[in-house]
């Protein structure tokens, strides 16, 4: 394998650590702080990617579309909080299964609305060139796609280190009673924190929509990657699902070269290894109950 | 030689040590009652004694075995058998079954799988025997969750009592009960047979002085003093930090 | 007791007769209610008395299944064929609940869904033996030693007899000390622990056990449908049979496979009418979770409460036991 080869595969698994850490950064944040498992994640970040894919049908340009599918993406993650999850509040398995029924209900709705093709988003126009890297060349958007991941990264560092929200939510992940205690709205960082979790859900969507496209199932296998991630990087720590996805990206891309049949199981081996040696998680801070 | 030892226990959580080279030892037939200050360690003492917690550093020996790595369970196989500050019962269950379970715990046949449990009638004569002496035998058909608190705390105490230990740990067995329960309760623990030794971890002095051969004064995460009551009282120190100010009663 | 045995004297002779009243594929409808039955148990089983909340369990199901279609290739006899599908379902159980156990429920919840779709992505993989995405059929017949059985009235009675034997051998399960002591776990771990029960070792047991239980019932799928595909290990999958067991009410015996016969009915009268089949689904789902932890064989057990005033105390007891095996 050539150097610039190898560069590409390696800028390959990037991108796709960074849609996995775009994945499961919102199911990461919204267990640590709500406790609660949103099977869901996987039905709004392809939930999202369909939207912009119809608004893009309707002549708008892609940054447009990108925007009104999250901000209808925050208003239905809005919905779900305010509607279904606050009946369970403080039952997280309950919770964990409501949001499993929704995953049905919206794959089936989706199915009714975007039927069963295979849909892809085109790439933007800006971003619509390679770069050429000796031998082979890359995609400029997969370039793109990393630097957006890169960014949230930091957006979510700044937040949480430096913002009084991110001290409300660092404290309602270590003690919740507290924060009841010092009078802050529990609920309405509840909701917010939801409404993020889907709002980034979709962003990943839209932006994965030119790499992943968008069809049935896509859903449960885009949750099923950003669980382990999330059981990877250790529950309710960002930071570790940072480091997770881009580490399970790595593998995914390197494994399809070498074991092009058994990636998954990598994958999968990989999550039974760092639960054998620190069952909380890389980055866990102990079992949440 | 003694029934069990701690030697050097110390344990931390992240920068604070809650345990600092405790040393303490429980006799045969001996009713030892461990008391201090809130947060001196008498609970993490007592999670590090039956495995709840890892310790950082010493020894638990019982009766010549080394307890130090074993998981709770095993420690329970021991002889090693404990209460808990808050109520930790099976609150679905009937108050027969909650016994039943424990008493079971003993039985070879406990791992069958092909016979109704209720055909054994061992473990429910056994069961309806314990309930009898403490006074529940009434209560047996209640679901746990229906029993008075001081009625749960007493069936929080059978249930350890169930396992035939040879060490008994009652976790503050009085915490929240009425004075009138509270009597009980002390009749009941001093009439338990000598062949059962206490470690008693308590707040209320009448029931202190009412049970202990010994008293051991933990302050701050290390052993202050140790001796019969008589000389833990007249210990000029113990009274300052501890009985000082009046506060003998709510310390 | 003797009315027990009435009832279920009369619903043996029930279950009997009743290929003579149905249609050709109403005897193929029950037997399929059958065999989700025989699957939803031991779901409920681990759910309603171990605790343990699983989102993969098609995975045990399909290793039944795929078993005799694969092995069944090689060996003909039905009794091999049926043990080796249980030992090995039994085995990947032990093995994968051996690492998914000692971890927290939300944990478990994530790695059994992922440990399905890796079983999957496997099957799917595995093309040259396992039909791969397209599926494959099976070539052994049911025989246990007095000739094929082909005709589906046959498989019926095979089916209703598999149902009524893992029904009582349950119940001889979740009543003996060790079933007994399982419970125990599930309402209280850390007394248990104190009590000197090494708790992970047993809530092994029951999700072994459970794992065993939907591997014949796999391996029966496999001799009624003649044909394996991917789908028998597929989230989807492993997600109605959950819904099977909510639906039916969790924490009982006969709740999940009431909810098989509920959800098996409902899907085939549904799919007449509508495609939007796994949206109505979801919604019910949805509303058992919220409203009910009893689930159908609560209301069941109220509505008999009303009509039969001499039931009311066993009623009552059922429904007690329903509600103590909520979700914890």
């Amino acid at each position: 394998m050539s150097l610039s080869l190898a560069a590409a595969q390696i800028l390959t698994g990037l991108t796709f650590g960074m849609l996995y850490f775009l994945i499961a950064v919102g199911l990461s944040i919204i267990l640590g702080v709500m406790n609660v498992v949103n099977l869901a994640h996987g039905s709004m970040f392809v939930l999202g990617a369909y939207m912009a894919y119809s608004f893009i049908g309707t002549g708008l340009n892609f940054w447009t579309a990108l925007i009104l599918s999250l901000i209808i993406s925050g208003v239905i993650g809005a919905i779900i909080e305010r509607v279904l999850l606050t009946r369970a509040y403080g039952k997280p398995l309950e919770q964990a299964l409501l949001t499993f029924g929704l995953a049905f209900v919206m794959a089936d709705v989706m199915k009714w609305i975007w039927g069963t093709s295979l849909y892809r988003i085109n790439t933007p126009t800006l971003f619509n060139f390679s770069i050429d890297l000796g031998t082979v060349s890359f995609p400029a958007y997969r370039l793109f796609i990393v630097v957006v991941g890169i960014i949230i990264a930091i957006i979510l560092w700044y937040m949480e280190s430096k913002t009084r929200i991110g001290a409300i939510v660092r404290a309602g992940v270590d003690d919740r009673e507290m924060v009841s205690a010092l009078g802050i709205n529990v609920r309405a960082v509840f909701t917010g924190v939801f409404v993020f979790g889907a709002v980034i859900a979709a962003l990943g969507g839209v932006l994965g929509g030119p790499v992943l496209g968008m069809y049935p199932g896509l859903d449960f296998s885009v949750l099923v990657t950003s669980l382990i991630v999330v059981v990877i990087g250790g529950l309710g720590s960002w930071k570790g699902s940072f480091v997770a996805a881009i580490m399970v990206g790595l593998i995914e891309t390197i494994g399809n070269i070498w074991f092009p049949a058994l990636s998954m199981f990598l994958i999968f081996l990989v999550m039974i290894l760092v639960l054998m040696i620190k069952p909380s998680g890389l980055f866990g801070r102990g079992e949440i109950t | 030689m003694s029934l069990l030892t701690v030697k050097g226990v110390s344990k931390s959580f992240g920068k604070l040590e809650i345990l600092k080279q405790v040393d303490l030892d429980v006799q045969p037939e001996e009713r030892h009652v461990i008391i201090g200050p809130n947060g001196a360690g008498k609970t993490t003492l007592f999670n590090c004694i039956t495995g709840v917690l890892p310790i950082d550093a010493g020894q638990v020996v019982m009766d010549g075995h080394d307890l130090t790595s074993l998981p709770p369970y095993q420690r329970a196989k021991h002889g090693l058998s404990r209460t808990f500050q808050k109520n930790n019962l099976f609150l679905e269950l009937t108050v027969e079954k909650n016994v039943a379970l424990a008493v079971l715990s003993r039985k070879g046949y406990r791992h069958n799988m092909f016979r109704p449990l209720e055909s054994y009638s061992d473990v429910f004569e056994e069961a309806h025997q314990l309930l009898d002496e403490w006074g529940l035998l009434d209560r047996k058909d209640l679901l746990v969750n229906q029993l008075s608190y001081g009625e749960q705390r007493l069936l929080e105490i059978l249930l350890a009592l169930a396992l035939k230990p040879r060490l008994l740990l009652l976790d503050e067995p009085t915490s929240g009960m009425s004075p009138a329960e509270t009597q009980q309760t002390i009749q009941f623990i001093r009439r338990l047979p000598r062949s059962v030794a206490l470690l008693v971890v308590e707040h209320d002095m009448d029931v202190v002085f009412a049970i202990a051969d010994r008293i051991t004064v933990l302050h701050h995460g290390q052993v202050f003093a140790s001796g019969t009551p008589e000389e833990v009282k007249g210990n000029a120190q113990v009274t300052e930090i501890y009985f000082g100010g009046g506060a003998l009663k709510d310390a | 007791m003797k009315k027990t045995a009435l009832y279920a004297l009369l619903l043996l002779v029930i279950t009997l007769i009743l290929p003579l009243f149905l249609s050709s594929y109403g005897i193929f409808l029950t037997t399929e209610i059958y065999i989700m039955a025989v699957f939803a148990m031991s779901l409920g089983l681990i759910m309603g008395y171990a605790g343990l909340v699983s989102l993969g369990h098609a995975a045990f199901f399909g290793i039944g299944a795929y078993t005799v279609a694969i092995l069944g290739d090689y060996v003909g006899n039905t009794y091999v064929l049926l043990i080796c599908a249980i030992l090995l379902s039994a085995l990947i159980a032990f093995i994968s609940g051996y690492f998914f156990i000692r971890v927290s429920q939300f944990y478990f919840l994530m790695i059994t869904l992922a440990f399905g779709q890796l079983l999957y992505a496997l099957i799917w993989q595995l093309k040259p033996i396992t039909g791969g995405a397209d599926g494959r059929s099976v070539s052994p017949v049911l025989n246990f030693g007095w000739g094929n059985l082909l005709d589906p009235v046959h498989i019926y009675y095979v089916t209703a007899v598999l149902f009524v034997l893992v029904y009582f051998i349950l119940r001889l399960f979740v009543h003996s000390p060790l079933g007994q002591t399982i419970k125990g776990v599930m309402e209280n771990e850390s007394r248990m622990k104190m009590l000197g029960y090494n708790a992970d070792a047993y809530k092994l047991v029951a999700y072994t056990f459970s794992g065993a239980v939907a591997g014949v019932a796999g391996a029966i799928y496999a001799y009624y449908n003649v044909f394996v595909s991917p789908e028998l290990v597929a989230w989807l999958f492993s997600g109605q049979v959950l819904v099977m067991v909510i639906v039916g009410g969790m924490g009982t015996l006969l709740g999940p496979a009431v909810g098989a016969g509920f959800f098996v009915l409902l899907q085939n009268y549904m799919s007449t009418y509508t495609e939007r089949w796994m949206l109505i689904m979801g919604i019910i789902f949805i509303f058992f979770v919220i409203v009910g932890r009893g689930g159908l064989i609560h209301l069941v057990m109220a509505i008999w409460e009303r009509i039969k005033p001499g039931h009311k105390r066993s009623a009552k007891k059922e429904i007690n036991q329903s509600e103590s095996g909520g979700i914890t």
